[in-house]
């Protein structure tokens, strides 16, 4: 559910990037990563942002998602894994101990503006 | 042409939490951001938490509901300031939001802040209020695999409360696997266990939260 509240900050941002570019011109991509871990749905993303982008400035846009992939770290013995859930041991040294580095990523990357 | 923006997309809602700690911190406020699932037993627990700290913190509280005032209600009969939030329909609170009830308070008035938040497991996950604690609480009747099922919010906060742990002989719920798992995934996070009805374990959990705040 909270998709639809993520897609408003979404447009909101853009709006904002394109302010402080001063550029007036239509949006026509916009590139976001939705780390694996984030906890966002890319299709419930995308049925939000086909919800609330007509009549803002984000209407008509592409939306590209990127999947950043989850990498964590084994505070043991160093080592980095790329990991499909949370609650995992390292799979070298078995250890509990593992912080997650990467997969959180929830960013507006790139806006493509018509010239 | 192509703008490169490379922003957090809930940058806004990050800004304004950094802009409500600030003020909370002028005011020397210390705030706690409650989460967990309806019916985890949050406001049990904060009627618990006021019956121990009211002679030594003012205490005040913003209530998070999709509809009504239940909640709000059973603090003011405690006589605990309390300004409700309808999110109307939305299932999480937001750094907005919360500035909004936070200008109802007299923070001039209260030493600690406590927030309960929608009862929702996910999508209070990615909202920072401008708490300077998050405490994620798991009722023993909910089952112990809730960390691995919603690990977002387990991993964001500062400490683990098992509620309604007088319920535990009549479940299979197995306080070393959340332990081990919340550990995993938040492993400086202590994990009290709690019986808020009969103040059990709750004295435990004030006395940490008070020293928490002692550390601001």
């Amino acid at each position: 559910m909270h998709e639809l509240a993520i897609v408003e900050a979404l447009i909101e941002q853009v709006g904002t990037e394109l302010d402080r570019a001063e550029q007036k011109g239509a949006v026509k991509r916009l590139e976001i990563a939705v780390g694996r871990l984030s906890g966002v749905h890319c299709d419930s993303l995308r049925f939000a942002f086909n919800l609330l982008s007509p009549g803002t400035i984000a209407e008509g846009a592409e939306l590209s998602i990127r999947e950043p992939s989850a990498i964590s770290r084994c505070r043991q013995c160093g080592t980095s894994t790329e990991i499909t859930e949370m609650v995992i041991d390292c799979p070298l040294c078995g250890s509990p101990e593992i912080a997650i580095e990467k997969g959180r990523e929830l960013l507006l990357e790139s806006i493509d503006i018509e010239d | 042409m192509k703008l490169i923006a490379a922003k957090s997309i809930l940058k806004a809602n990050d800004q304004l939490a950094v802009e409500n700690r600030q003020r909370f911190d002028a005011a020397g406020v210390f705030c706690v951001n409650m989460v967990g699932s309806p019916g985890c037993g949050k406001t049990t627990l904060l009627e618990a938490l006021f019956s121990h700290l009211r002679g030594s913190l003012r205490l005040a509280v913003i209530e998070g509901d999709i509809a009504g005032s239940i909640d709000a209600e059973r603090m003011e009969a405690l006589g605990v300031p309390v300004v409700q939030i309808n999110t109307e329909g939305a299932c999480h609170l937001d750094a907005n939001m919360t500035a909004s009830a936070v200008a109802q308070l007299d923070l001039t008035d209260v030493d600690l802040l406590i927030i309960e938040n929608v009862g929702n497991l996910v999508c209070t996950a990615g909202f920072d209020l401008g708490e300077h604690l998050r405490i994620v609480v798991l009722g023993a009747t909910e089952g112990d695999d809730k960390a691995v099922k919603y690990p977002a919010i387990f991993q964001g906060s500062n400490a683990l409360v098992i509620s309604k742990t007088d319920m535990l002989p009549y479940t299979n719920f197995s306080i070393p696997r959340i332990t081990a798992d919340m550990k995993r995934l938040a492993p400086d996070a202590p994990v009290f266990q709690v019986a808020a009805l009969k103040r059990e374990g709750t004295p435990k959990l004030a006395e940490w939260i008070a020293e928490e705040k002692t550390k601001r």
